[in-house]
């Protein structure tokens, strides 16, 4: 089942790469407004080199990539950079086709570029438009922009909320809609898709994959002058085959065996993300600021985080602070089988499945970040940042650092230190 | 230092704008103007004494905020940023072949071909 999931994610990517590099080939023959451009390339990366203090575990900039900064390496570029094409062709003054391929370090320790996005767009009316292919999820305020680092003012978006929902992309169709009321704007968006993401196990193991069906998300911005609100809601059903086994195992315990699996197994269950955002930007200053609550009803538990930036703009200098923290709304910890009156044969498979319940449970992310940064725009297409950040981790959690090893002791700080540049052409 | 007026076609019905309704042309957040006719924005090229007079004055954004605006909205498939005039010379070419443009130029550039329109 598996590996029948892996081989229709390939053929998915290959239908939208076809599909989007065939409708690149029309461009040329179809391009019926003369005045704009019918192809364009253009791109945007970061190089950034980041530190972490804390040597036990690594610091990364997501739960989908494999490695970062501090156990793998003292410093590791893995963290943010990343290089990024995109091809747009305006095919007809209302047809439009872009491709986004991304090179970052993956769940696989590798740089594979890897299809962003590759869409079809169709714009009914200056309000109205339709994508259909591999689209973005809009859940949080800069969910579009997330990795185009030139666009944001951090070396990277707040981790405690947007580490809440590590995807980024569903393959389905989504439909926008924009409305004037004076002075403000308004856009409504609707996504409907699924996906198949991988990711690192926690232990080093083969990485694993969620499968993302039945996924719809709504999201709202809504713009007048200086200030940006935006609220969102997305659900899906997730299904993570790689933990059937422990989950089977669970079972074999009977009716407590059974109430665990139902509690914690994901096999196809809802889960849910309602988040809220707002920017001000008059121009010198700005501040900025989002919340979200995440509840996967599973194993991978329920939290909420938030964070707040200000900054101030002095000529090319923009230094920002921003305060973020996450919380854990489940427990982090579960008795799992009582180990009365069981057979003394089994006793050892059970403490083993408790342990292993219990070990995943504890990776939910309970932290706060003290961050303080300076962007520096330095030349036309490109930004320098450098961005100190405090991490003071939950009683018992490890916060959003990955590779744990066994020698890492939950619940203390550490310091993160990076230097970024952020380019676009 | 020169005074940097927006101007129309003169052959177009526009006749003022709110500050915020030109904004929101040069900023992709509409592409209509009030009476609901199309408006094709014309920038002047990066570097420009006017564009960035225009654009911090109008927009209270310097030239980096706005490339990482528009960064936002290119790189999201969202849009694309305004055409690019060279010069103003090539900006008035542009305006006389289509009606529904609008620019931005020196008030000391402008004649018989554009129409200023009157900020409300």
């Amino acid at each position: 089942m598996g590996r029948r999931s892996r081989s229709s994610d390939i053929s998915r990517t290959c239908f939208l790469v076809a599909s989007t590099a065939i409708a690149f080939l029309c461009a040329g023959a179809h391009a019926q407004d003369a005045a704009t451009p019918t192809f364009s390339l253009s791109g945007f990366g970061t190089v950034g080199e980041v530190y972490s203090s804390e040597d036990h575990a690594d610091f990364t900039a997501s739960s989908l990539k494999a490695k970062g900064a501090g156990y793998s390496n003292d410093w590791s570029g893995d963290v943010d950079s990343l290089l990024a094409v995109q091809l747009t062709a305006n095919l007809t003054t209302k047809l439009s086709a872009t491709l986004q391929i991304v090179s970052d370090e993956n769940y696989a320790n590798s740089y594979r570029p890897h299809v962003e996005w590759a869409t079809i767009k169709y714009q009914v009316t200056p309000e109205l438009s339709f994508r259909v292919g591999r689209t973005v999820l809009p859940f949080f305020m800069v969910s579009d922009s997330r990795a185009v680092g030139y666009a944001n003012p951090w070396v990277r978006p707040p981790l405690e909320v947007y580490n809440l929902v590590p995807i980024t992309t569903t393959d389905g169709l989504d439909a926008s809609y924009r409305l004037t009321i004076g002075a403000a704007t308004n856009t409504f968006q609707i996504t409907a898709g699924q996906s198949d993401k991988s990711f690192p196990t926690p232990s080093g193991g083969l990485p694993e994959t969620v499968n993302i069906r039945k996924l719809r998300a709504f999201s709202d911005t809504f713009e007048d002058g200086f200030l940006t609100a935006h609220v969102s809601y997305g659900d899906a059903r997730l299904t993570i085959e790689q933990l059937e086994p422990l989950f089977d195992a669970f079972r074999l315990f009977g009716p407590q065996g059974v109430a665990i699996d139902d509690k914690y197994a994901i096999d196809d269950k809802v889960a849910s993300f309602v988040g809220v955002g707002a920017s001000y930007d008059p121009g010198r200053w700005f501040l900025l600021g989002e919340w979200g609550h995440v509840d996967t009803r599973s194993i991978l538990g329920a939290s909420t985080g938030w964070y707040g930036t200000a900054g101030y703009r002095f000529g090319k200098f923009t230094p920002y602070a921003t305060y973020g923290s996450v919380e854990a709304d489940s427990a982090r910890s579960d008795p799992g089988l009582a180990l009365s009156g069981l057979p003394p044969t089994l006793i050892g498979t059970a403490i083993g499945l408790n342990a292993a319940l219990n070990s995943t449970l504890s990776a939910i992310a309970v932290q706060r970040t003290m961050s303080l940064g300076t962007r520096w725009d330095f030349a036309k297409h490109a930004a320098l940042k450098v961005q100190l950040d405090h991490v003071d981790l939950g009683a018992g959690s490890h916060g959003v650092l990955v590779n744990v090893q066994p020698s890492f002791r939950p619940g203390g700080n550490f310091d993160v230190f990076s230097v970024s540049v952020n380019f676009v052409f | 230092m020169a005074e940097v007026v927006v101007v129309v076609s003169a052959q177009s019905a526009v006749t003022t704008l709110s500050k915020n309704q030109v904004v929101d042309i040069f900023l992709g957040k509409t592409s209509r103007f009030p009476d609901g006719s199309m408006a094709v924005p014309i920038d002047q090229g990066e570097g420009i004494a006017a564009r960035e007079e225009f654009y911090s004055g109008f927009a209270s954004k310097s030239a980096a905020q706005l490339k990482a605006y528009w960064s936002k909205i290119i790189f999201t498939g969202r849009g694309q940023p305004p055409r690019e005039a060279s010069s103003a010379t090539e900006l008035k070419k542009l305006i006389l072949a289509n009606p529904n443009t609008i620019g931005y130029i020196d008030r000391g550039l402008v004649d018989e071909s554009e129409r200023i329109v009157l900020l409300q």
